[in-house]
């Protein structure tokens, strides 16, 4: 026996939820092209199928492009610092697809290590990630060389499957996924089939292999040299996590902020001195790879990556973490 | 097309006129064609030409990494090759120390080609193919502009809230575009801060209005910055309000005419305005 | 500045307008204003630059970001500039600048512009005066504070 429920059900309580204050957010169409996860303003606006891959991920549900830490106001002699209030909405996430899940476990590592992020961790537990599986993949897509897959659970609290016909299948995943749909959904014969993710397409052995000796390797040059230099692909990265802290506001009042940063950016080493430990674009390209499949499964004993695609999707020159990866398992060992 | 570029680039790289070409090529499984640089002959095989070739190369005859593999070759269309021109007016390039390649182009596919005027290449070393230039009026050109300002002032505002919420300052508009070279960009200027870093409205109305404004009357209408964005904003409808301001009053098109002086480097005493009191 | 200040809950409307004037002509200008006892509102503050050619665009996106109202800009006459051709470069600027204000949705009649000589202190005192009688009649530029309050968490 499976659990169902109709689009038309999810829709009616979406509103609901909107009703009670909760933030919502899902894939949006935003130009016939281009689907993005957007906070939902009305229960119909969403999409719940006939999209891939929004170019967008839902970390910033719980980890914002721009957050305050705190407020300064300067009076005479006197400096008051206003701690940013713990955010206390609920979310929902509804239709992630299970690659943006998957992301928030990896998350979780960072903003827990040397210290506990009070803020990400107060998001994480408000908000509730029910996952839609994929039915399709495109050329970007490689889950399943990372061991993900269209119904990847990891990261998700509830599980949709597309049943065609306006049904969809829930299966709830944790005991937040089941307060969400409990008495929602109803007793069904049918279960939605296996769906093949795409074919393997990196060999995390051999890279993890190669990686050993490959950080002195001239090669990187050659394999990146047409990157340039922004941000498109850690930012649509759903794992990708780099901040930078700045201050802002002038002398009498302002606010210390946290805003998201990129490792392929010429200025994210750049030293007050001038000097530039990463001063070619290569050494940054280098940075993405050992950081992603390297440095952090070292450290936390899990790839830095979901295998989404969204770098390549949202390089402006189509590079990204599979197309260097497949350039390195050419050259060999 | 594709033979005859291949041999100009083969025959450049083999009598050693150039060490690299940069141009488009294309992996088996990859969606559209990316930017390879040649420094073999026997690469050029790699090279491709097709309706998707839409990225303008150009901005890599600025990146250190391709300038030290040595004098290039690019291949432009005649829409990038504007971008050229406009860099060397503003000494950025040495016009002789590259090879420029122009590829006559029918359109790729992309609504700004239907208005094209610049399909046979004008200014290349080596031009292959032969396409027909047609004149295009600045109303057909302007038109998606036209329509645009055609909205209430509040409309407009909006639409520019709804479209720059979305904007995470990646920069991939800054960093594809063929005439930003500032060594140090303004926004990231620290000490003082002129502008907010943060993808707020605030910091994201600031940004774009600095990026536009950098581009008035240097803007040649590649649309790369458009093509590029990952939240698919428009912003060539920036870009376009200042090359329509240019054109009609200062009669300037940007990388048309090699000879032409830059719009906001000069001025004239007999410049015409209704605003000033 | 305030932003709140600008816009009280109870009273009227006070507008704030930022004027950026040129070191030689405009500010001499206002100068001989206040010398000739010519009494104009005290909406405006005056931000001295050395030129018209030096007033970057950024300031006037600037002075909305912190709750202004209206923005003027003013330097010396064509033919005057101090440093020779400083307006005639601004002229051009500003020319361009409006265009991208207009697209964006700024409004545009919230921005000023005018030339202003040593002289003409009468004219400083006029202008002013209009230029807080029709941002009264605008009323709080509340479009762009819009856009400048933060976002949620």
């Amino acid at each position: 026996m499976s659990q169902i429920i109709s689009q038309p059900a999810i829709r009616r309580l979406v509103k609901q939820w909107l009703r009670e204050g909760k933030r919502v957010v899902a894939p949006v169409q935003i130009r016939p092209d281009l689907v993005s996860y957007q906070p939902v303003r009305s229960a119909d606006q969403f999409l719940l199928d006939g999209f891939i891959r929004p170019l967008n991920s839902i970390k910033e549900v719980v980890f914002p492009r721009h957050e305050q830490l705190f407020q300064y106001r300067v009076r005479g002699k006197q400096i008051d610092l206003l701690p940013a209030p713990l955010p206390d909405i609920e979310r929902i996430v509804l239709a992630a697809r299970p690659c943006d899940a998957a992301a928030l476990p990896i998350l979780d590592h960072v903003f827990n290590w040397e210290s506990r992020d009070a803020a990400y961790n107060q998001r994480r537990k408000l908000t509730t990630v029910v996952a839609l599986a994929c039915m399709e993949h495109d050329a970007h897509c490689f889950c399943t060389s990372l061991g993900g897959g269209p119904d990847d659970t990891r990261g998700s609290d509830a599980l949709l499957f597309d049943l065609g016909d306006d049904t969809l299948e829930v299966r709830c995943v944790t005991d937040k996924g089941q307060n969400l749909f409990a008495g929602q959904t109803e007793s069904s014969t049918r279960t939605a089939p296996s769906v093949p993710g795409p074919e393997r397409q990196a060999d995390l052995q051999q890279v993890g292999q190669q990686l050993e000796q490959a950080f002195e390797r001239s090669d990187w040059a050659a394999w990146t040299n047409r990157c340039l230099g922004c941000g498109a692909c850690a930012f649509g990265c759903p794992a990708c996590h780099c901040f930078d802290m700045v201050d802002e506001g002038g002398p009498t009042c302002g606010a210390r902020v946290r805003n998201w940063d990129a490792c392929q950016f010429g200025q994210f080493t750049l030293h007050a001195s001038g000097h530039n430990p990463r001063s070619a674009q290569s050494q940054r390209q280098r940075q993405r790879i050992y950081h992603k499949f390297h440095v952090y499964p070292q450290k936390f004993g899990e790839l830095l990556c979901t295998g989404c695609g969204n770098c390549t999707r949202n390089c402006p020159v189509s590079l990204g973490v599979l197309p260097v990866l497949e350039a390195m398992q050419a050259e060999g060992a | 097309m594709l033979q005859p570029l291949r041999e100009t680039c083969r025959r450049l790289l083999d009598d050693g006129t150039v060490q690299v070409v940069i141009g488009y090529g294309q992996a088996m499984r990859a969606v559209e064609p990316y930017p390879v640089f040649i420094t073999d002959p026997n690469d050029v095989g790699q090279l491709v030409w097709n309706e998707q070739c839409r990225t303008n190369l150009v901005k890599y005859l600025l990146r250190q990494e391709i300038r030290a593999l040595g004098k290039p070759a690019i291949v432009v269309k005649g829409c990038d090759e504007r971008a050229l021109v406009v860099l060397e007016q503003e000494s950025q390039i040495e016009r002789s120390e590259i090879v420029v390649i122009g590829v006559a182009c029918d359109g790729m596919a992309e609504a700004r080609c239907e208005v094209c005027d610049a399909h046979q290449p004008r200014f290349a070393d080596h031009t292959i193919g032969h396409a027909t230039n047609k004149e295009q009026s600045a109303e057909r050109r302007y038109a998606h502009l036209a329509e645009f300002q055609e909205r209430p002032i509040a409309d407009r505002m909006d639409y520019w809230k709804a479209e720059l919420e979305r904007c995470v300052k990646c920069y991939a508009c800054r960093q594809s575009c063929p005439l930003c070279y500032c060594q140090r960009c303004i926004v990231e200027k620290n000490r003082p801060a002129v502008l907010d870093t943060s993808p707020t409205l605030k910091g994201n109305f600031a940004w774009h209005i600095v990026r536009a404004f950098h581009l008035a009357g240097r803007c040649v209408g590649c649309d790369q910055c458009s093509r590029v964005c990952p939240e698919g904003i428009d912003l060539r409808l920036l870009n376009q309000s200042m090359a329509r301001a240019s054109e009609a009053s200062f009669g300037h098109r940007s990388g048309t005419d090699p000879q032409a002086e830059l719009v906001l480097g000069n001025f004239s005493k007999q410049d015409q305005e209704q605003f000033i009191r | 500045m305030n932003t709140a200040a600008s816009d009280p809950a109870n009273g009227e409307f006070e507008p704030k307008i930022v004027a950026y004037v040129c070191n030689w002509c405009t500010y001499l200008g206002a100068d001989l204003a206040g010398t000739n006892r010519l009494e104009y509102p005290a909406n405006v503050r005056i931000i001295r630059l050395p030129c018209t050619g030096r007033i970057d665009f950024n300031l006037i996106v600037k002075a909305f970001e912190i709750g202004a109202d209206a923005v003027l800009v003013s330097g010396c006459h064509p033919g005057d500039c101090h440093y020779t051709s400083g307006n005639y470069h601004a002229r051009r600027r500003w020319m361009l600048f409006r265009e991208l204000l207009a697209t964006l949705g700024i409004e545009t009649e919230r921005v000023h512009f005018t030339w202003i000589s040593a002289a003409e202190g009468k004219k400083f005192q006029q202008l002013i005066s209009e230029i807080t009688s029709t941002t009264r009649d605008l009323g709080p530029y509340h479009a762009y504070r819009e856009i400048c309050e933060t976002c949620e968490v």
